[in-house]
């Protein structure tokens, strides 16, 4: 009883942590994915310049951890004479992560289209934007939507590693409340299970989609 | 045959059925004559000529010294063994495949493999040029009604409304007006193919290409499409069709060309050639497809 009670007491700033870290994956989700289209496309552009700079985008991103991405961002930046907040810092360092990983996923997704489907918009006279917009990419991230909701999910678990740059997200909450009560097992217990609170259901909610769009595919 | 030509004009719309189905019958008497007889109708229009194409992938020679012509209101049938470079050929036509010899006209565009197309150049050419594939490639997460008409909105600029009407339209002509709201997949693969051929119609191609249109199909579904294709080239349409089935070579075509290796064993009236091939090779294929 005394565990439940603790916890409804710092419910209020607990929740506060947990839209905070809701709002750092959002950003970066919102952000990154877009961008990962895009270097997905990047990467197999004819022009070489597009290429590189694609190339070495994802790379860095994929390369480097999303910590050193975070700390870069909030300690790097602003000895460069850029000083973003701990949420902008946050959102930049995890949409670059984010980009980079789901151009992989996009691009694996675009691969999967049927080349006959390629041809196919070919013969019917659409232009390349054309065929990629209406046929190719549509597709292409339908194959990719469960591997992305996926990562999307990791991301948001990912968010805790902003405990380092003081972004008041779940994590430094729990970690706040504790150094304050010492009470770190019992709050700790419920960042997790706050967590699992979003992660769990949206795991579910993957398979789900899973199966309802191979249901139908061709 | 007045009856059928009665139908023609209903079925295409988008055809100069009457003129076409003159064509038809003056192309078939022609044939008859042994083409030594000069139809008395104005000499067709040439829609597609090729000279001496060729085609490589790397060092292995696929196509050579290829040589065609097709008038307007033709159905040519190509056939041949497999490997022989019919698919390759009719693909070179809508630059799927550039030729890497000689010049291609179709429908006033000239594409030579010394210089590279242009992109206007090839917008031309496959507005020009339909194109059925073996296996129909039809947009599998768009409606049969919205695969007939998106291309129509964005690649001739109508009007989703326009394009709707027209595309129902085809829709209904090749049977498939119930589909129009379902996917794909939804379909067999008769009835996809006919869509597949809807798609194409519903550009206003000069000539239409098909890809071996019924071999993905078991024979029973194959004859639907024979059906529509039988109907299309009845109504005047120019045809270019890479098949193996030799009833519809024999029948519906006016003429045959047969393909080994890369080259054109024979190639004209239909009747001619099926019946009586003068090479070697191409009695051999001819007998060995009929004993089947």
């Amino acid at each position: 009883m005394d565990l439940i009670n603790f916890w409804l007491e710092n419910l209020p700033t607990m929740i506060d942590g947990l839209i905070v870290s809701l709002q750092v994956t959002g950003a970066a989700l919102v952000v990154g994915i877009p961008l990962g289209l895009l270097l997905a496309l990047g990467v197999q552009a004819k022009t070489k310049a597009v290429r590189f700079s694609s190339m070495a985008f994802v790379e860095i991103g994929r390369g480097a951890p999303a910590l050193i991405m975070l700390q870069f961002a909030y300690f790097g930046l602003p000895q460069a004479g850029i000083s973003l907040s701990s949420f902008a810092a946050a959102a930049v360092a995890l949409a670059w992560t984010t980009s980079a990983y789901t151009s992989e996923i996009i691009r694996a997704g675009l691969e999967a289209v049927p080349h006959g489907q390629q041809e196919a918009a070919v013969a019917v006279g659409f232009t390349r934007i054309d065929a990629l917009r209406f046929i190719i990419v549509p597709q292409g991230l339908r194959v990719a939507a469960p591997a992305l909701l996926g990562f999307s999910i990791l991301m948001l678990q990912a968010t805790s590693l902003c405990f380092a740059i003081a972004l008041p997200e779940l994590l430094s909450q729990a970690y706040m409340i504790g150094t304050n009560t010492f009470q770190y097992l019992p709050i700790l217990l419920f960042a997790g299970l706050l967590y699992a609170s979003i992660c769990v259901p949206a795991t579910i909610a993957v398979s789900l989609l899973e199966r309802s769009l191979s249901k139908h595919s061709a | 045959m007045d009856q059928l030509q009665h139908q023609n004009r209903v079925t295409f719309p988008g055809l100069d059925s009457d003129q076409g189905s003159v064509r038809g019958q003056v192309e078939r008497k022609s044939s008859m004559a042994n083409q030594t007889v000069k139809p008395k109708i104005v000499e067709r229009d040439e829609i597609v000529r090729v000279s001496n194409l060729g085609k490589s992938f790397g060092t292995h020679k696929v196509l050579e010294g290829i040589n065609l012509t097709v008038r307007s209101g033709e159905v040519l049938a190509i056939i041949g063994p497999s490997g022989s470079g019919k698919s390759t050929l009719l693909r070179c036509l809508n630059q799927l495949e550039p030729q890497t010899e000689g010049i291609i006209t179709l429908a006033g565009i000239t594409l030579d493999a010394a210089k590279p197309a242009s992109k206007k150049q090839l917008n031309d050419l496959r507005r020009a040029a339909g194109m059925v594939f073996q296996s129909f490639n039809l947009f599998p997460h768009l409606t049969v009604l919205q695969n007939v008409s998106l291309p129509q909105q964005r690649v001739l600029g109508r009007t989703k409304a326009d394009a709707d009407t027209r595309s129902r339209a085809l829709l209904e002509r090749v049977g498939l007006a119930n589909k129009a709201d379902h996917y794909p997949v939804r379909c067999s693969g008769g009835q996809q193919q006919r869509i597949a051929i809807a798609r194409a119609l519903a550009l206003d191609p000069k000539i239409m290409l098909f890809d071996e249109p019924t071999s993905a199909l078991d024979p029973e579904l194959g004859l639907e499409v024979l059906a529509v294709m039988k109907e299309l080239a009845e109504a005047g349409m120019t045809m270019i069709v890479v098949t193996h089935e030799m009833h519809f070579a024999e029948t519906v075509s006016n003429r045959v060309m047969i393909m080994a290796d890369g080259r054109v064993l024979e190639e004209g009236p239909s009747a001619s050639v099926m019946r009586d091939p003068q090479t070697e090779r191409a009695k051999r294929f001819l007998q060995a497809v009929r004993n089947r």
